[in-house]
């Protein structure tokens, strides 16, 4: 997704929500609302869950991620687990892992504390700083607003998987690698946000609320603490729901690259990696680090989808306003839909009315 | 590193990606002869399909073990290793000379006949003069990859450039006439006859010479000559000779008309067109492509696959190496507890399980003619033995356990990467020894490792043969006088003992091969007891080829198919 598209999807928010609190628990209505983004949620839940109680889980299993059974592998035959799907037994659930024996229930559910936490903790990173970058080129005068904008270019351009693969590799390897793993990640990937925030200032600074504070003599640091930070949520989270699949991503890149955490710690991109040569003789081994990634970031992106667009005005009120899918359901609840219609239509009109300005401002 | 065979410096090690070795010595390749049962005869094409290019195709550029596989089929020497299966294919044989040659009483003087007819591709005759300029040319700067031998051995060759700066040549080279050339050596070396195997002892036209572009149109003496060299050495097409002769060569059956080697290929490529084996892929072998474990579980459910596997050994062994310089490593008790904690079961699986590795508890690779003498000092059993390490611990002043930093390299492809570390790891977690596993660019990981200034205190290690002897296997490791301090050094223990460097001296003039073999076990044995390396396994070769091929040889001189033998018709 683009700043462009982001710009677009989430200005309306500045007109509309002034009152972050009461946006908050519509968001979340609307959010239940989509079952999609329900089972998302759940699935989201689960897996932190399973990241948080891993020593739990795999206790209540009787294993560890660390330790070898080479009893359990046919050594002749290249190590592979003995038994069928890859040695799935009562003791491991999962099976184990070829050449090594480990317990693959405890390595994947160990392997989801790196993936989540490395993602959540990049994408924080990715949010501070960019929304630091964004306000302060937005507010600052121009020589600062220059010289941001053109970091922000830089960052945006870089290769970034080149550079984490480059930083990875020259940090000491003393130094925690699911911190440096955040931090790489995080310290690549914050230009979108820095530009997001950035023009949404620009757009915001001009409005009335925020004149008369400024007349009123508020602080730069107040104004924006005050007044523009609880407007900025609605895009800047809509961008951080999108940027977390993201995250789970290239920690998996890197960690299949190589460049990732180091062994004996699991995490699914290693995993993987370690598995690409086996799928014909052990399909499980591949198959199950491969569907926690596709699981995790398929419920990440479509909570991601579901929170741009509910924080987004524009397409809640196209939904009342029987426009779009939600056409065919206002022919038997017309009253209803009417009703609604008439309470929407000024802040729909008014939220049209934002969104071009803001394409205007972005152009 | 894309030499084909297999050579002691680590670099190289590190870089032939799954070029693995070993060695029972009773046990010969198991599956090789299964492609023989039809004769072989003589024409079409074999295809060769390899990873890493045949780069430098120049004889003073190549560094190989026995002539090389590639190499061999183009560059004759005065000696060569014998073409047959399991440990008979470990000894030194005649090649264009009438013997291994003669030595003098101290063995400081060496002396070739060549035997006659033989002829170069254009038809003129081969000369000592030839070969003499062969060994000079490897000397100059612009043309350096070969192995450092000669600079030490050959009398007054120090300081000397190559014969493009310094027209009088090596007088150490003597030419008293066409057929006969003699080498004086700056002290006795038993094990000369092995070095003359390679393939700076080809013979080089010195007309012809063209110097760093020599390798693009190399003159052959062999059964083949160059047709087609695309991208140095990616894509080679040897045809035949016409001036090459049986009668003079007892070693190359030369069966195909043309050989076709591909390189630049992944290995599961490679793999998986030798087992689908369609097309010309039916007629194709692989010099430096082992299985991997996952396809060695594919294999081994299928006899067809099964009967087309060929198992070779190449002395050498994978170990822990410790610096004793570095605390506790400097403890030998520390070290004895390490060996003693060592889980070989769970690191030959890592290492692609008991086809693909077997445990090792001596330095030497476990073949006759390295001179296999077995111990165990620090018997650790099958999985390791966690109590006796606990009590050295306790006794070194270590009772509730120790901390240990261990160096791999990133990479698992050459047996030195977290695979194999963390195998280790697991293993001494039960004697209460905690091992962090520091890991080091693969690129960048023999440069450290094997520096004086960057060496770190314990890591993986691997010492490959020159050729199959003890000399080049103990020598660069334990002789005090070979520890280099600016500069790639092997001897990694930094081990300066007189008594050693002595026995190594003694050998080093034996010039009966059975008679120095058991010396240098003797002297593994000896040097076992320090416990300054914690040897772990010697690899196996496990290769594929196509269904066409047949008389498939594998010498335990280089565990590899050899292309100079088989057929595809």
């Amino acid at each position: 997704m683009s700043a462009q598209d982001l710009l677009a999807g989430a200005a309306p928010s500045t007109a509309g929500e002034a009152a972050p609190a009461a946006g908050a628990r519509q968001v979340w209505r609307r959010l239940r609302a989509r079952k999609s983004a329900l089972a998302g949620i759940v699935v989201i839940a689960l897996l932190l869950l399973v990241a948080v109680c891993a020593p739990l889980l795999t206790a209540i299993e009787g294993q560890d991620p660390t330790t070898y059974h080479d009893s359990l592998l046919n050594s002749a035959a290249g190590g592979v687990p003995v038994g069928p799907f890859g040695g799935i037994s009562g003791a491991h659930w999962l099976g184990v892992e070829p050449g090594s024996g480990r317990d693959l229930f405890a390595r994947l559910v160990y392997g989801s504390q790196v993936s989540l936490l490395v993602a959540v903790g990049a994408t924080l990173v990715e949010v501070v700083i960019g929304v630091v970058v964004g306000l302060a080129a937005g507010l600052g005068n121009k020589l600062l607003d220059q010289f941001l904008g053109h970091t922000t270019d830089v960052m945006l351009a870089l290769p970034s998987l080149v550079f984490a693969i480059a930083l990875m590799a020259v940090v000491p390897s003393g130094f925690p690698r699911p911190l440096l793993l955040t931090l790489v990640i995080g310290l690549l990937g914050w230009g979108g946000t820095a530009r997001v925030v950035r023009a949404q200032t620009l757009t915001l600074k001009e409005l009335d609320y925020v004149s008369a504070a400024r007349l009123g003599g508020s602080s730069r640091w107040r104004i924006a603490r005050r007044e523009l930070l609880p407007s900025l949520a609605a895009p800047v989270i809509t961008y951080a729901a999108l940027l977390l699949p993201s995250n789970v991503a290239s920690e998996a890149g890197l960690s299949f690259l190589g460049v990732g955490v180091k062994p004996p710690t699991s995490s699914w991109g290693q995993m993987l990696s370690s598995a690409t040569t086996w799928f014909q003789s052990d399909p499980t081994y591949v198959l199950l680090p491969a569907a926690f990634l596709f699981v995790t970031t398929f419920a990440f992106t479509v909570v991601g989808d579901a929170v741009r667009t509910a924080l987004d005005p524009r397409a809640a009120s196209r939904l009342r306003v029987g426009t779009g899918r939600a056409k065919k359901r206002g022919n038997d609840t017309k009253r209803g839909n009417d009703a609604q219609r008439g309470n929407d239509t000024k802040r729909g009109g008014d939220a049209k009315q934002a969104s071009a300005d803001a394409k205007g401002a972005a152009a | 590193m894309s030499r084909t065979p297999r050579i002691s410096r680590r670099a190289a090690a590190a870089a032939v990606t799954v070029a693995l070795a070993g060695g029972a010595a009773a046990c010969g390749p198991t599956s090789g002869d299964a492609g023989a049962d039809a004769t072989p005869h003589k024409g079409g094409t074999l295809t060769v399909l390899n990873q890493a290019p045949q780069d430098n195709f120049d004889p003073a550029r190549q560094y190989t073990t026995g002539g090389g596989d590639i190499p061999g089929l183009v560059f004759r020497t005065l000696t060569t290793r014998e073409r047959a299966n399991g440990a008979e294919g470990t000894k030194v044989v005649p090649d264009l000379a009438t013997d291994t040659g003669e030595p003098s009483k101290n063995a400081t003087v060496w002396t070739y006949h060549l035997k006659s007819g033989l002829k170069f591709q254009d038809g003129t005759a081969i000369t000592s003069a030839d070969i003499k300029y062969g060994i000079e040319r490897s000397f100059a700067p612009e043309l350096s990859g070969g192995p450092p031998y000669f600079r030490d051995w050959l009398v007054g060759a120090e300081n000397y450039q190559g014969p493009y700066k310094d027209k009088h040549g090596l007088d150490s080279i003597e030419t008293p006439n066409a057929s006969t050339i003699v080498f004086h050596l700056t002290k006795p070396e038993g094990d000369f006859p092995y070095l003359a195997t390679m393939t700076q002892f080809s013979p080089v036209p010195k007309a012809k010479d063209t110097g760093a572009t020599y390798y693009l149109h190399p003159v052959s003496s062999g059964p083949y000559e160059v047709t087609e060299n695309q991208n140095n050495g990616t894509h080679l097409v040897f045809k035949r000779n016409p001036y090459w002769s049986a009668a003079t060569d007892s070693q190359r059956k030369a069966y195909p008309d043309t050989i076709d080697v591909q390189a630049g290929l992944d290995p599961a490529v490679i793999n998986q067109r030798l087992e689908t084996s369609s097309g010309t892929d039916a007629d194709a072998v692989t010099t430096d492509t082992n299985l991997g474990p996952a396809e060695l579980a594919k294999i081994n459910g299928d006899k067809e696959l099964k009967s087309r596997v060929g198992t070779g050994h190449f002395g050498e062994t994978y170990y822990l190496a410790f610096n004793p310089k570095v605390k506790p490593f400097d403890d030998i008790k520390v070290r004895e507890a390490i060996s003693y904690a060592v889980n070989r079961t769970s690191v030959v699986n890592a290492a692609g399980g008991s086809s693909l590795a077997e445990p090792a508890t001596t330095f030497l690779p476990d073949q006759a003619t390295f001179g296999y003498t077995p111990y165990d000092w620090f018997p650790a059993g099958a999985t390791g033995n966690p109590a006796k390490a606990k009590e050295l611990l306790k006794e070194a002043g270590y009772p509730h356990g120790l901390t240990i930093t261990l160096a791999s390299s990133t990479s698992d492809a050459s047996y030195q990467g977290p695979a194999i570390a963390t195998a280790v790891q697991d293993g001494l977690k039960a004697a209460g020894i905690t091992v962090r596993i520091n890991q080091i660019q693969d690129d960048s990981y023999s440069s450290t490792v094997d520096s004086v200034k960057t060496e770190p205190g314990v890591f993986l290690g691997s010492w490959g043969a020159d050729w199959p002897s003890g000399g080049p296997f103990l020598a660069p490791i334990f002789d005090g006088r070979q520890i280099v301090t600016d500069g790639s050094n092997f001897n990694n223990a930094q081990l300066n003992d007189a008594q050693v460097n002595a026995t190594i001296d003694k050998i080093n003039a034996v010039t009966d091969h059975a008679e120095a073999a058991k010396e240098w076990g003797a002297l593994d044995k000896q040097l076992g007891q320090r416990a300054l390396t914690v040897p772990l396994f010697h690899p196996v070769y496990e290769r594929l080829y196509g269904k066409n091929i047949r008389n498939v040889v594998i010498s335990d001189w280089d565990g590899r198919v050899d292309v100079a033998d088989v057929a595809v018709k």
